[in-house]
């Protein structure tokens, strides 16, 4: 039987679908009768949904970019 | 006249060379530049990956000025080495592997060491594996998402990957930021897979117990 410990160690698996039936079952019914679980899974997946935000986020100012020109240009050209 | 339309055609030509670069592949734009240096095609290659290599160098040093040096020092490489890439994994992977070994190179240089901490053993359970009086009351899922979704809940989300251990860090930077697959990061960092899913395991439980005393707070 589930306990809220095999929930956690499962919880990346079960994200990815990557469970086989029975265990997917038993964390479903766990899931289903124990409120903790339930709040640890929605906390977790929208915790992936804030992260998946960070992605893309722009790093490079148009003088970052500026000072490597200048950088490569220096030590790329011949002597 | 006659100069006024020959500038206009060279113009045309430009701009549809460059659309034509936005669209190649990385492994056509790897060839075309090693065969020709055409500084606009490796001007696309700095394009395509500048935000990436800047990102990840400063998710690993966590300080933009060492995250900028290393920036330098990858294309750099990249600009001087780049006819050593053998094509035998992607392109972005080669990539990342050269800002990790230029990072750590760096960090060794300026002798700023950092204790890697273990988080093999966190976890939200407690001794008997129950999570009894642990979750439910700080549970924030249900906020509108215009409070999860704000611009602090970002940046503490920001400070809390940056509180991981290092070796944690950049596994979860380049499998849930970076979105790749556990096969990838286990090549660009040279270890192995069930190791990826074991630290982007640990990494993930401290994240959401972070975000959980955040909001917690926030309502008070």
């Amino acid at each position: 039987m589930f306990i809220c410990k095999d929930v956690v160690e499962n919880i990346m698996d079960y994200i990815d679908s990557e469970l086989d039936l029975e265990t997917l079952k038993e964390l479903e019914k766990h899931t289903g009768d124990c409120p903790e679980c339930m709040a640890f899974v929605s906390t977790y997946r929208k915790m992936l949904e804030i992260t998946g935000k960070l992605k893309d986020k722009p790093f490079v100012t148009p003088e970052i970019r500026n000072r490597l020109k200048i950088l490569l240009e220096s030590k790329l050209k011949p002597v | 006249m006659e100069i006024g339309f020959i500038k206009k055609l060279i113009s045309v030509i430009a701009t549809n060379d460059n659309e034509q670069i936005t669209r190649i592949s990385d492994d056509e734009l790897i060839r075309r530049y090693t065969q020709t240096r055409d500084e606009a095609l490796f001007d696309e290659i700095v394009n395509r990956y500048s935000d990436k290599i800047y990102g990840f160098a400063l998710r690993i040093t966590r300080n933009a000025s060492d995250a900028e040096e290393v920036f330098q020092e990858v294309f750099l490489t990249l600009a001087k080495k780049l006819d050593t890439f053998r094509g035998e994994s992607k392109f972005s992977s080669w990539l990342y592997r050269v800002t990790v070994n230029a990072s750590y190179m760096y960090l060794r240089s300026q002798k700023k060491h950092e204790n890697n901490i273990s988080l093999e053993n966190y976890s939200p359970y407690d001794e008997k594996g129950t999570l009894m009086g642990r979750i439910m009351y700080k549970d924030w899922s249900s906020r509108p998402d215009i409070i999860i979704f704000n611009k602090e809940a970002l940046i503490i989300i920001e400070k809390a990957i940056n509180e991981l251990p290092e070796s944690y860090r950049t596994v979860f930077h380049l499998r849930d930021i970076e979105g790749l697959s556990n096969e990838e990061v286990s090549e660009i960092l040279e270890i192995s897979i069930p190791a990826v899913k074991s630290r982007l395991h640990r990494a993930r439980l401290f994240l959401r117990d972070k975000l959980s005393d955040y909001f917690h707070e926030w309502r008070k």
